[in-house]
C-alpha cells in the first residue's frame, strides 16, 4: 500500500573514524547494537513503520556488508511492490564520470535521477548512524501543514551540552531562523537530529545550485541550510520527544547499549506496534548453564552464558565461559569471554576471543575500553 | 544427484499429547522455546540438500501452513518448494479410517508432477538430526527396495510406546516388525522414515488401499518383509518421539541443557524457523536464571531455574519456575510458583499461585486460559 509520496535517503557512507577498530572494515551503520541489532535497522524500520515504501541507501565507506544487508528489503517490510531499498552506492555517469560522494548534499545531489525516476515529492534525509524510534508520517504532516520547504526534527538537550550540536534558534512559531553549527555560546538547546524532510522541487534546485558553487563543501547543514534560510525560505522546527542517540563514539554507543537495561530509558524496544526489524538468524535460544549468574542484563538468541553477567548486554553467538565476570559491558557478535576472565567497562568486539583468565578494564575508568582482535593480539605480544 | 522428494507425513494415531494436541497437530507444537517441532524434520531434508517437499496435514492446518509459509527453511525460492496438502474432504471423523495411504493417494498427483526418481518419507512427530543423502546413498548402493531408518534404544518400555519394533538381521534386513506394548527396554525402534524408489512406493500406496481401507504406509511394508529386500539403517544420537506430554516435557527437558542442545542444532545443522522479531531478553535487577533455555523478547523479574521459557513470555517479581515449560507469550504474575509445568501459550497464571506436578505427570496449562 502506497501511502505517501515521499522518498527516504539514508545518508550510510561515513566511516565513522571514532569507532577505531569497530569501523575497520564495516561502515558504522552496519556496527551491531542491543544485542541483535545493526544500527542502520533503527531508520530502516523507522521507515517501514512510517509507511514509506521507498527507500535509498546512500552508501560509500566499506560498503561490501552494508550493501548486502541493505539490500535485503524483506528484513524490514520494505519488499512491497513499486517500493524497495535502493543502495547507492558512486557510480560512473554518462556526463560527468565517476565522482565520489563529496558531501551529505552532494550524495543526494549525485542521486536525483533516482528521486526524479521515482517521482519523489517529499524528501526524508537521515543518518544512518542514530538510535531512535519516530514516526516520520507525523512530522510529513506537520510539514505540510505549516507549508515550509524544509522541516528539520529537533530534540532538547541540556544546555551545557548543546555546543556538541547543530542548534536550531526558532521563533515562537518554531520557524527556524537561524541555524549554528556547534556553537561556543548557543542561543537554544534545539539540536537538529539529522532528521530533514524537503519539499523535493525546491530541494531539487537548491542541491543544483550547491553543486555549482566550487567554494561549497556540500554539506546539510553548512551549505544546503544556510542557503534556505539566506534566501527566506520556510525552514520549520519539529519537536522530536523520546528517546535519541547519536552512537559516533565508543562512549556513546556503550551508553546506549547500557539504555537498553533502564526502564525509563524511552527506548521501548518490547513495544509490539513499533518492533525494531533485523536479520534474522538461525539461532538456538539463549543457553543460561547451571553455574550461570545474571544480574540485569540484556541478551539474545545464541549466546550461551556459564559465568557471571552483571548489568551488562550480551549479543548473538557469545560464550561467556564458568568463572567469567562480565560487568558493565557490551560484549558484540560471537565473542568469546574465556574461563575466570574479568571484565568491566569493556566493549568487547565481534569475534574477540578472551583468553582465560585475562582482566580488562576497571569499573573506575572514566572511558570504556575497546577490546579488539588487535588489542588481544598486543596484550599477548606483551605477556610474551 | 538423483532427483529426490522429502514427504512429510502427519502423526499416526498412537499420537497423543494431552491438552497441546487439542490445538494444533503435534509437529506445529512450540518446543524449546522458539521452534516448532516440524521445523526440524524440515531443516532435516533442506539441509541434506532436498528442497522439493511435501507436507501432508491431516486436520487443524491453521498453525502449520502458517508457520511454513512464514519461515524461510533455506529452500530455493525458484526451483525449490514446499507443498501444503490438507485433506480436509477425504479425511473422517473417525480417526481409525485418517491413514497417511488415503492422503498420499488423494495428492498423487503432485508427486507425478515431479516425477523423483526417490521419495524420502519422514515422520512430522519425531525430533532427530539425520543427513537425508547419507540414508539415499546407502539405500542406493545396498539396492534395497526400501530402507528404514531405526534408532537402538533401551527405553522402549516407557517411550515410542505403539510405535513399531524391527526384527533386523545381522545383514541389517529387517525380517520382522511388531508394535511396541512396553514389555521390553532394548529394542530396535523404527524412526518412521523410509527410503524408497518412487516406482516402489506407489506399488505400495496402490497395494494398501487395495487390501484394506486401515491400512497405514507401515502396515503395507510389513506385509511385504518376505517379498521385498527391505534394510534398516541405524541412527546415532538424540532422537525424541513427541507422542505424549511426558515425552513432549522430557524432550524440552534433555535438550535444554547446552551440550544436548548444540549437538542437535550447531552451525553446521542449522534448524530453520519463523523470526517474530521479538527483542532480546531483559533480564531485569533481581531476576535469577539458571539451567535453563530462554528465547528472545522476555522480560524476566522472577527466578527461572531448569525451565524452557518461550518468546514474549512476563515472568514478575516473586514468580518461581522450576523443572518447566513456558510456551511464548505467557504472563506469569507475581509470586507464582510453577513446579512440573507446562503452560501452554497465550495463557495468563495470576490466580492460582501454586501449579505443582512431577516430572512423570506434568501439570498442563490450557492455551489461552487465565487462571
Amino acid at each position: 500500500m502506497k501511502k505517501n509520496n515521499m522518498v527516504a535517503m539514508i545518508l550510510a557512507g561515513g566511516r565513522g573514524s571514532r569507532l577505531f577498530d569497530l569501523t575497520k572494515k564495516v561502515a558504522k551503520p552496519a556496527v551491531h547494537f542491543g544485542g541483535k541489532y545493526r544500527i542502520i535497522d533503527f531508520a530502516l524500520s523507522n521507515c517501514a513503520n512510517s509507511h514509506i515504501s521507498t527507500v535509498g541507501v546512500l552508501v560509500q565507506y566499506e560498503s561490501i556488508l552494508l550493501s548486502s544487508y541493505s539490500a535485503r528489503s524483506s528484513t524490514w517490510g520494505l519488499d512491497s511492490k513499486g517500493g524497495g531499498v535502493y543502495v547507492l552506492s558512486p557510480r560512473e555517469k554518462d556526463e560527468t564520470g565517476l565522482g565520489l560522494y563529496k558531501g551529505t548534499a552532494d550524495a543526494i545531489y549525485q542521486n536525483l535521477d533516482f528521486l526524479d525516476q521515482e517521482e519523489a515529492e517529499y524528501v526524508l534525509v537521515l543518518s544512518g548512524d542514530h538510535i531512535y524510534k519516530m514516526d516520520y508520517e507525523k512530522m510529513l504532516q506537520e510539514h505540510i501543514d505549516s507549508k515550509a520547504e524544509a522541516t528539520i526534527a529537533v530534540i532538547e538537550v541540556p544546555k551545557k551540552e548543546a555546543s556538541r550540536f547543530g542548534i536550531m534558534n526558532t521563533d515562537n512559531t518554531d520557524r527556524i531562523i537561524e541555524f549554528e553549527e556547534k556553537p561556543k555560546e548557543p542561543k537554544s538547546n534545539l539540536a537538529s537530529m539529522g532528521v530533514y524532510i524537503f519539499t523535493y522541487k525546491t530541494m531539487r534546485k537548491y542541491l543544483k545550485e550547491d553543486a555549482k558553487d566550487p567554494a561549497s563543501s556540500h554539506d546539510f547543514g553548512k551549505n544546503l541550510i544556510p542557503a534556505y534560510l539566506r534566501d527566506n525560505l520556510k525552514l520549520q522546527a519539529y519537536r522530536f520527544k523520546g528517546y535519541w542517540k547519536d552512537v559516533g563514539t565508543i562512549d556513546s554507543l556503550w551508553e546506549a547499549n547500557m539504555d537498553l537495561l533502564k526502564d525509563n530509558s524511552g527506548l521501548d524496544l518490547f513495544d509490539p506496534d513499533w518492533k525494531i526489524y533485523t536479520d534474522d538468524v538461525s539461532a538456538t535460544p539463549q543457553c543460561i548453564g547451571e553455574q550461570a549468574k545474571i544480574d540485569n542484563a540484556f541478551i539474545t538468541q545464541g549466546a550461551i552464558v556459564n559465568g557471571e553477567v552483571k548489568h551488562s548486554v550480551i549479543f548473538s553467538g557469545v560464550e561467556i565461559k564458568e568463572k567469567a565476570k562480565v560487568e558493565e559491558s557490551v560484549i558484540m557478535n560471537d565473542a568469546v569471554v574465556g574461563e575466570g576472565a574479568v571484565l568491566n567497562r569493556c566493549l568487547v568486539a565481534d569475534g574477540v576471543r578472551i583468553p582465560d583468565g585475562m582482566v580488562l578494564g576497571n569499573k573506575k575508568n572514566k572511558e570504556i575500553l575497546l577490546v579488539s582482535k588487535s588489542f588481544i593480539a598486543k596484550a599477548g605480544e606483551e605477556n610474551e | 544427484m538423483s532427483k529426490v522428494l522429502g514427504l512429510l507425513n502427519f502423526e499416526p494415531s498412537y499420537v497423543h499429547v494431552k491438552g497441546i494436541e487439542d490445538f494444533r497437530p503435534i509437529s506445529a507444537a512450540s518446543i524449546l522455546g522458539r521452534y516448532r517441532v516440524i521445523d526440524f524434520m524440515l531443516s532435516n531434508f533442506t539441509n541434506s540438500g532436498i528442497d522439493s517437499i511435501k507436507v501432508y496435514i491431516k486436520n487443524r492446518p491453521r498453525s502449520t501452513v502458517e508457520h511454513i509459509m512464514r519461515t524461510s527453511y533455506n529452500i530455493n525460492s525458484k526451483r525449490g518448494r514446499i507443498h501444503l496438502l490438507h485433506g480436509e474432504d477425504v479425511f473422517s471423523n473417525n480417526d481409525l479410517f485418517n491413514v497417511d495411504i488415503l492422503a498420499f493417494k488423494t495428492y498423487m498427483e503432485f508427486i507425478d508432477v515431479e516425477n523423483p526418481s526417490y521419495v524420502v518419507i519422514a515422520p512430522s512427530h519425531f525430533i532427530f538430526k539425520q543427513d537425508f543423502s547419507e540414508l539415499l546413498d546407502h539405500h542406493i548402493a545396498s539396492k534395497n527396495d526400501i530402507t528404514i531408518l531405526y534408532q537402538s534404544v533401551n527405553d522402549a518400555n516407557t517411550s515410542y510406546l505403539m510405535g513399531d519394533l524391527l526384527e533386523i538381521d545381522d545383514k541389517k534386513r529387517v525380517v520382522g516388525a511388531s508394535k511396541n506394548h512396553g514389555k521390553y527396554k532394548s529394542g530396535d525402534v523404527s524412526l518412521e522414515t523410509y527410503v524408497m524408489s518412487t516406482l516402489t512406493f506407489k506399488q505400495l500406496v496402490e497395494e494398501a488401499s487395495m487390501t484394506s481401507s486401515l491400512y497405514s504406509l507401515a502396515d503395507i511394508i510389513w506385509d511385504n518383509i518376505r517379498v521385498m529386500k527391505i534394510g534398516a539403517y541405524r541412527h546415532h544420537g538424540y532422537c525424541g518421539c513427541i507422542s505424549t506430554l511426558n515425552a513432549y516435557f522430557n524432550a524440552n527437558m534433555y535438550l535444554k541443557k547446552e551440550k544436548n542442545l548444540t549437538r542437535l542444532i550447531n552451525d553446521d545443522w542449522p534448524i530453520y524457523t519463523m523470526t517474530n522479531d521479538s527483542c532480546p531478553t531483559l533480564y531485569k535487577p533481581g531476576a535469577q536464571v539458571r539451567g535453563s533455555l530462554v528465547a528472545n523478547g522476555c522480560q524476566i523479574e522472577g527466578t527461572v531455574i531448569d525451565s524452557v521459557i518461550g518468546r514474549n513470555v512476563v515472568i514478575r517479581e516473586g514468580a518461581v519456575i522450576k523443572d518447566s515449560v513456558i510456551l511464548p507469550d505467557t504472563f506469569i504474575d507475581k509470586n507464582v510458583k510453577l513446579d512440573c509445568a507446562v503452560v501452554d501459550r497465550l495463557s495468563i497464571v495470576t490466580h492460582i499461585k501454586d501449579i505443582k506436578g512431577t516430572k512423570e505427570d506434568p501439570i498442563y496449562v490450557k492455551r489461552g486460559d487465565r487462571i
